[in-house]
Parts: structure tokens; sequence; C-alpha cells
């Protein structure tokens, strides 16, 4: 039997054959052209995985930065090829481990870092001169890091890796203590503006649509998003003019899920890039075409995973990984299959570093550069891709911009809606999940192992070396720091070299966060039912 | 008379961000005939207060970290002080089995992980309440 239509998960309808007429219009030099040469629909770089293949890259982190050193060390043995911190919520509150509001949080979901020693600790034998690290956390934290690096004789100049700080993914956290957007722009685009000066080779913000893409939208609306959020930054910068636009998106980076629709996922990559190379260079005017190349780090999508049978998940990230291999990612999160279940475990993390590395190493794909250009299929999905984005991009482009949109309350409504619409899809079966709403089993369930983290101590760990790392900086060198940071953010000036100063005079992540939200403003919370 | 509506606080104990969840179940309650008061992240402390002030019959708690073996006492516990022993407290998200009776042991009625169809949510708590409003 055949169903009558098909639709593409993002609701793009598809035919029963494509054919040379569905791509007609394509203009290969125009359209595709060669890897590493624009618009870099095909990829990049010219050799890609050949010349290099994509990081094995998994987000973690728990308990304290002493457990989450084990971790790393573990990983990098395990053949990870680059570090990726996840910071505990209190992290992304931005407020210290010993403030009350935290009391049940320490170490759950990430780990705190919250002073230039517990980054030491974090790091600690790690080697950050040859491995790339990701920060999730908006700017702060990755000053600290600096400062480590200096201190281990590493040239700023030189040091690789990213710093997150999307206003998409953290208006997602829907927490408490935030400024308002548009103050989180402000000191975003103050990041940038600093690391391109002192860090050039290091990417000062990752464009991130990994997590509304997970509270429901589809992967047009995913590409709207984070090229909206992309143009405010550089229009931002363009407003202030202090620094050159090429330098100043030279080192943007993008992240965005793979999800299930293994094809539209692919077309997906390859519009993003296609995107990226015109708002560049069309918009922007900007000639030298190394910034125009969208480099990706690609999730496996966390909300089709599932707790009934959880085998089921790996099934489910080994396609996503494919697609977001054949889509041309420059560094990949497989994700655990037990991440519906519990934090991973050993097995779990070590099937994941595996999951990639047999994609990277037995199946052959990475032999030759964007393996599905060329199929009729694809390139109509990548252009229907395209023309969609451009269309959302608009829209919030015409609400006055992404922070704007978001201040107006448009964004949240959206992340308050689309999971409810999603939910409802589940429910009446019109989004299958094997296992779950599709052939459900009535058997008792299996099990899987678990790893429980025992963070109970954590918040007294935390506490206590933080009061003895206050108790020994140096009292008066601190506090002129910090006058002269809280006077950076109260007025135009770029923040970050005095967050930078701070930091190194013993200021804590809690005391530099609280001068920024102090000038900037409080948000309030913005979701609600 | 017209039957009383049940009422329910919906909340996150803490700080942690994965709200997805919980406003999912909280609109599926409501567009089920039960008044839902969505209350986002909470302190332990305020979700009592709260419960006992809104006079609330079920107290919904949702969690995909691994701190609820520290907030879901404590929210219990803060009820309880407050006089208000009879509030019906139930638990969704990411909780280990191993914690399934520990938790009942301590007063949480229901516990609901990832996958659960919103039916079973909400028969659980009309079933539960049904003496409230006959």
């Amino acid at each position: 039997m055949q169903a009558e239509q098909c639709f593409t998960a993002s609701g793009i309808p598809v035919k029963n054959i494509y054919t040379p007429e569905d791509t007609e219009d394509l203009d290969y030099d125009k359209d595709l052209g060669m890897a590493g040469e624009p618009p870099f629909t095909r990829g990049p770089y010219a050799t890609m995985y050949r010349g290099q293949v994509w990081t094995i890259r998994r987000l973690s982190g728990f308990n304290t930065p002493e457990d989450s050193n084990k971790l790393y060390r573990e990983q990098y043995e395990l053949g990870q090829t680059g570090f990726s911190v996840a910071p505990d919520i209190t992290t992304a509150v931005g407020v210290d481990a010993d403030n009350p509001i935290v009391e049940y949080e320490i170490g759950h979901s990430g780990l705190p870092l919250n002073t230039i020693e517990d980054v030491e600790v974090a790091f600690d034998g790690l080697p950050i001169d040859r491995v790339t690290t990701y920060l999730a956390e908006r700017g702060p934290i990755t000053t600290m890091y600096f400062a480590m690096a200096e201190k281990r004789g590493i040239d700023l100049k030189q040091i690789r890796g990213t710093t997150s700080g999307c206003m998409l993914s953290w208006a997602c956290l829907n927490i408490p203590l935030q400024p308002t957007p548009k103050g989180y722009l402000r000191y975003g685009v103050d990041f940038i503006e600093w690391c391109s000066e002192i860090a050039p080779k290091w990417n000062p913000i990752n464009h991130d649509s990994y997590n509304p893409r997970d509270l429901g939208l589809n992967a047009y609306e995913e590409l709207g998003l984070l090229f909206a959020a992309a143009i405010d930054y550089v229009e931002e910068e363009k407003r202030r003019g202090r620094v050159p636009l090429d330098r100043f998106v030279r080192r943007f980076s993008f992240n965005t899920a793979a999800h299930n629709d293994f094809f539209e996922e692919i077309a997906k990559l390859r519009a993003a890039r296609r995107i990226w190379y015109k708002i560049v260079t069309d918009r922007y005017g900007i000639q030298d075409a190394n910034c125009a190349k969208f480099r990706v780090h690609v999730q496996s999508s966390g909300s089709t995973h599932t707790a009934q049978e959880p085998y089921n998940n790996l099934v489910r990230i080994a396609y996503q990984t494919l697609a977001a291999v054949l889509g041309g990612a420059q560094s990949i999160h497989a994700n655990g299959y037990d991440e519906a279940v519990c934090l991973p475990t050993d097995q779990s993390m070590l099937l994941a570093i595996r999951t990639e590395q047999i994609a990277a190493l037995e199946t052959n794909v990475t032999n030759t550069i964007d393996p599905l250009g060329g199929s009729y299929y694809i390139e109509s999905l990548t252009n229907e891709l395209e023309e969609k984005t451009w269309e959302y991009i608009k829209m919030i482009e015409d609400m006055g911009g992404m922070a704007q949109a978001m201040e107006d309350g448009w964004y949240h409504k959206l992340l308050r809606d689309k999971p409810i619409e999603r939910q409802k899809k589940v429910d009446s079966g019109e989004i299958p999940i094997v296992g779950v709403n599709k052939f459900r089993s009535e058997k008792e369930p299996y099990k899987v192992p678990i790893f429980k983290p025992d963070p109970a101590t954590s918040r007294e760990i935390q506490a206590e070396k933080l009061r003895k790392f206050r108790a020994k900086r140096d009292k008066a060198k601190h506090a002129e720091a910090m006058k002269r940071l809280v006077d950076a953010c109260n007025s135009d000036e770029n923040a970050y070299p005095y967050t930078f100063e701070a930091v190194k005079a013993g200021a804590t992540f809690g005391e530099v966060m609280k001068a920024q939200l102090d000038a900037y403003g409080e948000w309030p919370y913005p979701v609600g039912l | 008379m017209d039957k009383r509506k049940v009422k329910i606080l919906m909340v996150k104990a803490g700080l942690e961000g994965h709200w997805a969840g919980l406003i999912v179940v909280s609109n599926a309650l409501r567009d089920a005939g039960f008044e839902v008061i969505y209350g986002g992240n909470m302190t332990p402390a305020e979700i009592a207060a709260t419960a006992l002030q809104e006079d609330v019959d079920v107290v919904g708690i949702s969690s995909l970290t691994a701190n609820y073996m520290l907030t879901v006492p404590a929210v219990i516990k803060g009820i309880k002080e407050r006089g208000k022993g009879d509030v019906l407290v139930i638990l969704g998200g990411i909780i280990y089995e191993d914690d399934f009776d520990a938790l009942k042991k301590i007063g949480v009625a229901g516990i609901f992980i990832p996958g659960t169809p919103m039916e079973e949510i909400i028969n659980f708590v009309r079933d539960k309440t049904s003496a409230l409003v006959k």
C-alpha cells in the first residue's frame, strides 16, 4: 500500500520519485561549487574528511571539577578528539555555588565552575594546546580558561576552541537572574570583539539552534532562528563600528541538532552553508570567503530518545550521526542511548564515541565529499529548505530581529507552543515513535545499566573551596579590579578586558555575572502556560 | 451545583531548565478539565507555601536532573509542616527506578517517566481525586 501524500518532518511535500526536472534550474558553479569554494554548499573545506575527520566531542560534566576532570581524561583516552564542558545550572544562572538559591543544584546536570582554580582543576593534565575545548557558557569562564592557558605558557593568539554564548539556546533555559535579550546581546558582542583581538583563532560564539529544535521546531524554523540570531550580532557590531565586520564574523561557529528525518537533516546542513555564504557575502559585502564558511557542530537529538526500550536509541543515534556526517559536520556529539534514563554510564559513553569512530573508519562514507550532492531529491530539498529559511528569517527581521522578538515574548510563546503541538501529534500517532506509540510492548520492560551521580557533597566541597579562595585573594587588588569592571559594564566600553583582569585578580564567576546583571537589568521569567 | 474543579500546582523544584515536559503535562491536565497553576521553577519552600496559599489538591513536580531525592522530600516536608498533609504529590521526568520505593514511602503518589501517555497521567489524577469532586 502506498501513502497518498508524504511529507518531510517539516511538512515539505515529498514526491514519489525525483528526476532531472526537479533540479534543472540548478547552476553548478553558482549554487553548489566545489567543496571549500563558494557558496560552500558541498562543504566548507576542500578536503573535508580526507583532510581531517570531524571532531568527536561530547558535552559532559558532573559533580565537581575534580570528578569531571577524571571523566574528560577517560574520554580522551578513548579517542575523543575535543573537550566539551557542560557547566551546571548554577553556572548557567550566573551565581556561585554558595549562593542560597542554588542549594539543591550543585553538580547536577553539569559541573560548577566558579573560579580560575575550578577551571584549572577541570583541565588539569589535559592537552589544551593540541585539543580544542568547547565551553557551554557565555564568556566569563572563557576568560578564566584563557588565564589558565597563559599560565601554562600557551599563546592566546594560537589557542583554539569555542564559547557557546548564543542567545537562542540561553533563552530556552528560562531561568531566573537573567539579563534582557538586548543586555545578553550586548555582552555577547563585547565578547566577540574582545576575542577577535586577543584570541583570533577562538570561536567566540556558537550560534546554537539545538535547544529550540529539540523543543519541537522543524528544520527550516531551526535554521531561520539560527541565522536571524547571527544577523542580530552582526547588526549590533555594524551599529557600533568598532571591529571590521570581516574580523567580527570570521570565527562564528554554529551548532544544530540532527533529528530523525534523515535526508532532510542532510539537506538542512547543505542549505545552511549556502545561506550563511549569502548573508556574509551578499548582505554584508564581506569579500574574504573564509568568513563565509558555515562550520557546524551537530548533536543527535535528545528529544527523539525514549525511556521505553532504551537500546532503540542507539539505532536512532547512529542514523542521526550518519546524517550529520553526510551533511558535512565539522564536529559531532553522538548522545548516550540512555539519555532519557540517566546520565551516561561508562558503557553508553563508550558506545557513543564508538558510534562516531565506526562511521569514520568502517563505513567508508568519508571517502568522498558530499556524496549525496547531485541527488535529484537532496538538491531539490536543499533548495526548498533554503527558500523556507529565508522566509522565516524575514519574518523574524520584520519583528525587529531576534533579540527584539525575544523581548516581545514571541520566542517564548513559540517555545511553549511547539512541545505541546508535538505531544498532541505523538498522542494521535501522527509522529510515530517505535516502542512508545507504535508497537508498544506489554511485556515487563527490560533494564539497562544506570549511572547515578552522587553530588550530595558537591555543594559543601565547592562552598569550602570558594571560602578559601576568597580568603586568600589580594583584597585591594580584587576590589580595584571589580570596580573597574562595574564601571565598564555601566559605560559603553567593552566589558571583557576588565572581566579578564578581574578574574585574574580573583573575582569569582558569580561576582562577574552580578556586575553584568546589575548594569543590564533583569529579565523576568518568560515562559508561562 | 457544579462540581468544583480539582486544583493542581505544576512546578520544577529548583532551577533546572528542562521545562518542556512540565508545560506539556500542564497543558494536557488543563485540557482535561483540571485547574492548573503553572508555577515554573520554584524552591521547595516556595512550592509548599504556594500549595497552601492556593489550597491545591495536587502538586505535580517535574525533574530531569538527579536532585529530586533532595528537592521532593523537602517539598513534602514543607507541605506537611504547614499542616496540609492531604495534597496528592506526583512526580514526572527522568526518575531512577531504584528510587521509586523510597519516593513512594515518603508520600509520592505517582511517578511518570518520559513517554508516558498523557491519558495515563490524566486518569491517575482523576482517579485519585475523584472523591474530592463527588
